[in-house]
């Protein structure tokens, strides 16, 4: 097994489901012994299902998101002495924890799609005056990239859920390639195609609450100008996507304005 | 009884020494006898005997499978033995009995899948081939998607995932291809196994 | 140079003197009095009362701590008050005492964020360079971390502080409020066994309290454990004895225990979240209920676990003090800042990162 990434939470693995060819993505949450064990596995437990039960619902409604494979919210639970009589809050109550295994997604993170096309624009646009229809193609692709991770919003709030974690690294561009190593493929303006799938559902929660669904626009909102500056002026361009993927959307969109008005903190009491 | 075509399969995550045996049958003649010997808990007959036709495809199947060995493995058994709890794992809902009648061996099943896990060294490959060879009355046929896509009944599948709505054939709309639609039911029908007995 | 502060944000009124060597050698703290408000069990501090109580003690606790640090007025460079958040009255008694030494004593008045000076205290005491800050205490909980000169809050609490819901359970348990109900609700927490299931509200990087309390104030009334105690039940012998943990009616004991355990795991789980979010491996824990041990404890498994350290400081510097608004103070004015006389008011909300760290890069 790989490890891809190491969270707070959770660890993700890359591995296989049933045959070696058969890639998957296991994603471990590992207990934490700093939580009375009861808690801890109460906790765990909730989590994993809640996550994987909204990737199956989204899976039944036709959203682009990673199958749910297989799921086990108590890990190793051999000791079954519930006799409750002498049995002292220890260690014996504690779970190994609880795992998640999803279809894997090959392609890459819209992140870095997105990246490798401003540092191409910025490359390219040193070494040469750029044409007034080459850089109108350009950002009609990249544009075109946006409306669809708008869609994809779309299409996950129309089916009830939320995902609690919006940004550019929780959307996979499926098929586009991966730079193998750093500066790979610099001076080509990276590939577009292909579906916007969502991933990591691990704050995701099932909602069809406007505010709900404002507040998880407006952090991948936050999260858009912050990771990517220099495409930020086109961040419309996802909200245009949003708009025409269901119906509902206009009052979702209204609302962000209101959360996009207040903030997120508010100002505190002492 | 002609030879099974019995294939042995290694799952990804379980021990090596506990391969799993499959066989696959059509136009099945001795149901009833079968059923009868799962009836009367003949030992001899530790097998998940599955209805063929509720079965989409080989993923389907390895995936209740992987299910029950993973709770046998967890001492999370729910039904007699890890056999059956393949024939209960391939159900969404928590009712043994029920999932029985829906996927297991009926008097009137014509197409069976047999399973067979190694839980001790001496079941083995040839052991279980030699055994459903002698008893099982039916054609063998390849374990595969495209023998299993002529068996499986659709409508069946979806009442008893409860996927009725699930559109498994939008034609040419994007993004709905048939073979789409099919997709989506494979890995809906995967993540209601995964889920069964979430609360 | 040598900075005076005076705090004053809630029940607490500590007076502090700190010097930064001209030489260079680290700052000292030389003086660090306080005196608290202490009201009777099953009563909070009124502000009326409380800045009353900070009006008579004021003017003592400026001459034992000056008698203590064995300075006198013409070598202190500048004043420092607590200008907030906190609450408005009690604010307003050591604001109102800042301005008159300062005119007094023809000194620079500097006003300070009250969460800041937990902060500059805890790094100063700790030697933690920089951390993820856990800031818990009565009025406040919020989870920070620096960047580009200022202390950015990633997480806080949406409605009631940690601090604020360990106190009114006290009250509805009639717990004493000498020294701190949290003290005693933490020595109470040790006896217990049996955790109840209680409301567990983490959302991201925030938190909401007020349903957990809502929740166990509700278990105290249904098991008749809110009110007076009785007399065969003395805090020593309040511990579950039954050994069917599970079927046996919790104590006051228990609750206090699932309390701290939940509340607690909720806070761990929000700074380690932010610490795996800005990549940082150590975490400091200021603010008065950051004295508390299980709280410590718990934060340093977690860090342990990710290979970093935590860093925690002992009553004398996480409970409300002097010195913190002296040393935060002292570093502002020593980069420059300073308060006009008509500009040193108080107020109630003042937001962390509303502060422009001058003086860290």
């Amino acid at each position: 097994m790989q490890l891809i990434t190491q969270g707070a939470e959770a660890h993700l693995y890359k591995t296989t489901y049933l045959s070696p060819s058969t890639p998957a993505a296991l994603k471990i949450r590992p207990t934490k012994p700093y939580r009375h064990p009861i808690l801890d596995r109460r906790l765990t437990r909730a989590r994993v299902l809640q996550e994987a039960r909204c990737l199956v619902r989204l899976v039944r409604e036709g959203v682009n998101v990673p199958a749910v494979l297989a799921v086990d919210w108590d890990i190793n639970n051999t000791n079954n002495n519930h006799s409750g009589a002498g049995g002292d809050v220890g260690e014996g109550v504690r779970g190994n924890g609880a795992w998640i295994l999803m279809e894997w997604i090959e392609g890459c993170v819209v992140r870095v799609v997105i990246q490798r096309w401003e540092r191409y624009i910025k490359s390219r646009s040193a070494a040469v005056k750029l044409q007034d229809n080459e850089i109108e193609e350009e950002e009609k692709k990249v544009k075109g990239l946006l409306r669809r991770v708008g869609a994809a919003v779309g299409a996950l709030h129309k089916a009830g859920v939320v995902h609690g974690d919006l940004t550019t690294s929780n959307l996979i561009l499926r098929g586009a390639e991966e730079p193998a190593a750093e500066g790979d493929g610099e001076g080509v303006s990276p590939d577009m195609q292909g579906e916007v799938v969502l991933i990591d559902f691990g704050l995701a929660s099932q909602s069809i609450q406007d505010e709900d669904r404002a507040v998880d626009l407006y952090v991948l909102e936050r999260a858009f100008g912050s990771t990517h500056p220099r495409t930020e002026p086109l961040f419309g361009e996802v909200l245009e996507g949003y708009r025409a993927s269901y119906r509902g959307s206009g009052s979702v969109l209204k609302r962000l304005e209101d959360v996009r008005m207040r903030g997120r903190k508010r100002s505190m009491i002492g | 009884m002609s030879a099974p075509l019995l294939e042995t399969i290694h799952l990804s995550h379980l021990p090596p020494s506990m391969p799993v045996h499959v066989a696959l049958y059509r136009d099945v003649q001795n149901a009833p006898y079968l059923r009868q010997q799962l009836m009367s808990a003949n030992a001899e007959f530790e097998y998940a005997f599955i209805d063929a036709s509720t079965v989409i495809s080989r993923t389907h199947l390895l995936s209740a499978v992987f299910r029950a060995v993973n709770d046998y493995m967890n001492g999370r058994l729910k039904s007699r033995n890890v056999h059956s709890e393949m024939v209960f794992s391939l159900s969404p809902a928590t009712n043994i009995a029920e999932s029985f009648r829906k996927f297991g061996i009926t008097d009137s099943t014509k197409d069976l899948l047999v399973v067979k896990l190694s839980v001790t060294p001496e079941i083995t490959h040839d052991s279980v081939a030699a055994h459903l060879g002698q008893n099982v009355e039916g054609t063998p046929v390849p374990f595969d998607d495209e023998t299993l896509s002529k068996i499986s009944d659709i409508a069946k599948i979806k009442k008893a995932y409860k996927l009725g709505a699930l559109n498994t054939t939008p034609p040419n709309q994007a993004n709905g291809t048939q073979d789409n639609g099919m997709r989506r039911l494979e890995l809906s029908v995967l993540g209601a196994i995964a889920l069964r007995g979430a609360t | 140079m040598i900075s005076i502060g005076l705090e004053s944000s809630a029940n607490k009124l500590g007076v502090g003197i700190m010097v930064h060597p001209d030489d260079g050698k680290p700052p000292q703290v030389l003086a660090n009095v306080r005196h608290t408000y202490v009201t009777p069990p099953g009563e909070g501090f009124l502000p009326k009362d409380t800045a009353r109580h900070h009006r008579a003690w004021v003017v003592k606790l400026v001459k034992k701590a000056l008698r203590e640090a064995q300075v006198s007025p013409k070598d202190v460079d500048c004043i420092c008050f607590t200008k907030g958040p906190g609450m408005g009255a009690p604010l307003q008694s050591a604001a109102i005492a800042a301005r008159m030494l300062s005119l007094l004593w023809g000194k620079e008045l500097v006003g300070v964020n009250h969460c800041v000076g937990h902060i500059e205290m805890g790094r100063l005491i700790t030697g933690a360079q920089n951390p993820v800050v856990l800031y818990v205490s009565g009025g406040n909980t919020q989870v920070i971390a620096y960047s580009s000169q200022r202390y950015r809050i990633f997480g806080e609490t949406l409605d009631i502080a940690v601090g604020n819901c360990l106190d009114r359970f006290a009250r509805t348990l009639r717990i004493s409020n000498d020294p701190a109900p949290g003290y005693n609700i933490e020595q109470l927490a040790k006896k217990g066994r049996k955790l109840v299931d209680l409301p567990y509200t983490v959302k991201g990087m925030d938190i909401s309290m007020s349903g957990i309390l809502a929740a166990i104030d509700g278990l105290a009334v249904q098991y008749g454990l809110d009110g007076d105690w009785n007399d065969d039940e003395d805090v020593a012998n309040n511990a579950s004895t039954s050994d069917d943990l599970e079927n046996a009616k919790p104590t006051r004991a228990d609750l206090c225990f699932s309390l701290q355990e939940t509340v607690y795991s909720m806070l761990v789980e929000i700074t380690e979240r932010a610490m795996a979010h800005v990549g940082s491996k150590d975490v400091l824990i200021v603010g008065g209920v950051g004295c508390n041990e299980r709280l410590q404890e718990m934060m340093g498994i977690m860090a342990r676990d990710r290979g970093g350290t935590i860093h925690a400081t002992d009553e004398r510097f996480c409970i409300d003090n002097g010195i913190m608004i002296a040393q935060a103070g002292l570093l502002a004015y020593k980069s420059g800042s300073t308060t006009a006389l008509k500009d040193s008011t108080c107020t109630q909300r003042f937001r962390t990162d509303d502060v422009f760290v001058k003086w860290r890069d």
